[in-house]
């Protein structure tokens, strides 16, 4: 079995240890033999998805969101949204999670169009939410409790159509107020949870490279893995919040 | 003088006085209570003081220590806000222990690290002679939010000192950017290209695109990190030629660098008594710096080869037969040129790293996974031991698991007491890695086992 992944931009999303969320993914199929090939996809490199089984997509700073929106309105973001149709998997994290929307409208009233990939859009505010944080995964995302740290301003609404990824147990989620964090559509899964938010939630890095496996082969087999050092930390943290 | 300020000075030294009876260092409360009851204080016992504030990211304290080091041996009478007390507060204490009841200076000279987001109040009241900016990283993201935003804080706080002539980065293309749209004078320091061999751009880079223009930067060489010589191949944007320029690293080891400057078109050898490349940019930023003052440049490269550092900044310890240096870790930028330090190395080591996240260490610890901890899987049997500590020794084993450290190699200690009563037992140097928060924990119990001094002196 083999696995090839896509890391969207890695110049210029990169900003909060999202780096351990591919390290985590190539350790783990690695330990179970599955072979990997992690591809970065830079600003103007080939908008084509064919041929990958999972794209990554990490939050950024504010300074390069012109550049990566002129680079995805190049054709990335039509191709983006007909692979979300088709059911590629996607883990998007923050910044690329709120780019999958329909715009990000600042809190003095401008408006960012971004690639309208899934039923959701983002509204600044003037306060930030920023901390560690938790939530449970919906049954179809996993059920998993996912701990992570969120530092956002902007707050997400799904439209009526799309599912959050889960509920928040502490915290503030998407936008503080409804309770839901992050989404789940299609094979899309779009969370504030940085962290990074595979290494310290093992069971949810398996379940979503479970669900890239099961989209190619039709079934997927991933054997346990030593996880005490990865389960420590969530569980530590899990008790404090 | 009104009486406000009288009372304010008075306040100050009495909950200073109170603090130290309370073995408390005092470094912040002073001043603070005595701002609240005269809030133009730090301008007042500013005036008629000649300051040379440091900002930036990584390099302040070993900067300001380097400086310091130069005023010292030329017999000036200054004084410095030495314990890294450096928000106004801090700063404010400072200035009331170097003054009269009467507000008047009792030192001709102060030289201040400043925080950077504290800069935006701080340089105003302090109108500083010269600002040295050594860099600009992206650092505890939860904390300052991002680097372009630090950035403009300081552009901020620059606009209320026209006259203060700033030393700024030549490498760095965020802090070089300061200069544009600024009246000041300024020189520039930094490290030719050739003195180092050039790195490959990092994986994670600050500044890829032009801060201009947006456009991607095309590099002649990089030193560490962004820094290096970039060019924005649309606007135009590139380093500017280095006033004050290292042009040979003739030797890094492991107590220090041999280096080549050329200040201001002389030649000369300089020896600088810290390990690691940060510390050769240290080096030659705090010689402008001096320079501008008004000294002569070859007393403040002399200085660099007698000067020590302390405070957590590669600060050395009896600790274990072989010794323990202390390297306080704050952002990615500032750990990998730690971690690369260690990879120099020839000797098998001990390594201890305490991870807190505490509000001054950033209480997001994602950073560690932006560090290049992969550097340690390479070290092979040089890397004896590995401990992890702090309040999230948990996330660092995790962070050096996936690095590919053995995990036998592993171990987590959390109680410092302990800690430290193991690593007394060692044969091997020790390299203790902490955050701020951890590092003033842990450095007191080592000075309790070993010796050495309180934090705020």
């Amino acid at each position: 079995m083999e696995l090839k992944v896509c890391h969207m931009y890695p110049d210029v999303l990169n900003l909060y240890g999202d780096r351990g969320n591919i390290l985590c993914m190539k350790r783990r199929l690695r330990l179970r033999g599955i072979d990997a090939e992690f591809v970065r996809c830079p600003i103007g490199s080939s908008a084509s998805l064919s041929g990958f089984d999972l794209v990554f997509i990490g939050g950024g700073q504010d300074f390069e969101q012109q550049v990566l929106l002129d680079d995805l309105h190049r054709g990335k973001d039509r191709e983006i949204r007909a692979a979300v149709e088709d059911g590629l998997p996607f883990l998007t994290i923050c910044g690329g999670y709120q780019m999958l929307g329909h715009y990000y409208e600042t809190y003095d009233g401008r408006r960012c169009d971004f690639i309208g990939a899934v039923d959701l859009i983002t509204v600044g505010s003037d306060v930030r939410m920023i901390g560690n944080y938790k939530f449970r995964c919906e049954p179809d995302a996993g059920g998993t409790v996912v701990v992570g740290f969120e530092n956002h301003s902007g707050k997400t609404r799904l439209g009526s159509g799309v599912k959050p990824l889960g509920k928040v147990l502490a915290g503030f989620g998407n936008n503080g107020e409804d309770g839901t964090e992050g989404v789940h559509y299609k094979n899309v899964f779009g969370t504030y949870s940085h962290g990074p938010l595979l290494p310290k939630n093992p069971a949810f890095c398996d379940f979503l490279l479970a669900t890239a496996l099961e989209r190619k082969y039709g079934r997927a087999e991933l054997a346990p893995l030593d996880d005490r050092a990865e389960l420590a930390a969530h569980d530590e943290m899990c008790a404090k919040l | 003088m009104s009486i406000k300020v009288f009372f304010a000075l008075l306040l100050g030294r009495a909950v200073r006085l109170l603090s130290r009876l309370l073995h408390r260092g005092g470094t912040d409360m002073p001043g603070r209570l005595a701002l609240k009851l005269c809030p133009d204080l730090l301008t007042r016992l500013a005036r008629g003081i000649r300051c040379v504030a440091i900002t930036g990211t990584n390099g302040k304290t070993t900067s300001a220590r380097m400086i310091e080091q130069a005023f010292s041996d030329r017999g000036l009478r200054y004084f410095a806000n030495r314990s890294g007390a450096n928000l106004v507060s801090g700063i404010t204490t400072e200035f009331i222990m170097n003054a009269d009841l009467l507000g008047r200076p009792r030192k001709e000279y102060a030289i201040i690290e400043c925080d950077e987001a504290a800069a935006k109040h701080a340089f105003g009241m302090l109108r500083p002679e010269v600002v040295l900016v050594t860099n600009l990283f992206r650092d505890q993201l939860d904390r300052y939010g991002e680097v372009t935003h630090t950035l403009a804080n300081i552009r901020e706080a620059l606009h209320s000192t026209p006259d203060t002539l700033l030393c700024l980065n030549a490498d760095c293309s965020l802090t070089a950017s300061l200069a544009g749209d600024l009246p000041n004078r300024v020189v520039w320091f930094g490290i030719e290209k050739g003195a180092a061999p050039s790195r490959p751009q990092p994986e994670i880079s600050d500044a890829t695109h032009c801060i201009r223009c947006k456009t991607e930067y095309a590099y002649d060489y990089i030193t560490y990190g962004h820094l290096g010589g970039y060019r924005c191949p649309l606007c135009g944007y590139r380093r500017p030629k280095a006033d004050y320029a290292v042009t040979d690293v003739v030797e890094q080891r492991a107590d220090g660098s041999d280096v080549v400057m050329s200040l201001r078109g002389k030649a000369r050898a300089v020896s600088v008594n810290l390990p690691a490349l940060y510390n050769v940019y240290n080096a030659v930023g705090a010689v402008a710096a001096v320079t501008e003052m008004g000294l002569d440049a070859e007393a403040a490269a002399e200085a660099l080869g007698r000067f020590r550092c302390g405070f957590g900044r590669m600060e050395r310890f009896p600790l274990g037969s072989a010794g323990a240096r202390m390297m306080l870790v704050k952002n990615p930028a500032g750990c990998n040129q730690v971690l690369e330090f260690l990879e120099r190395l020839t000797e098998p080591f001990v390594l201890v790293v305490c991870l807190n996240d505490r509000s001054a260490d950033g209480t997001d610890v994602s950073w560690i996974w932006d560090a290049d901890f992969e550097l340690l899987s390479t070290l092979g049997p040089r890397l004896e031991k590995l401990i992890v500590s702090g309040d999230r020794a948990a996330d660092m084993r995790v962070r050096v698991k996936y690095a590919g450290v053995p995990e036998e190699r592993t171990s987590e200690q959390r109680d410092y007491e302990s800690l430290v009563q193991t690593l007394e037992k060692e044969t091997r140097p020790i390299f203790l890695m902490p955050t701020y928060t951890a590092m003033l924990e842990l450095r007191q119990v080592v000075i309790r086992h070993c010796g050495g001094a309180e934090f705020w002196e």
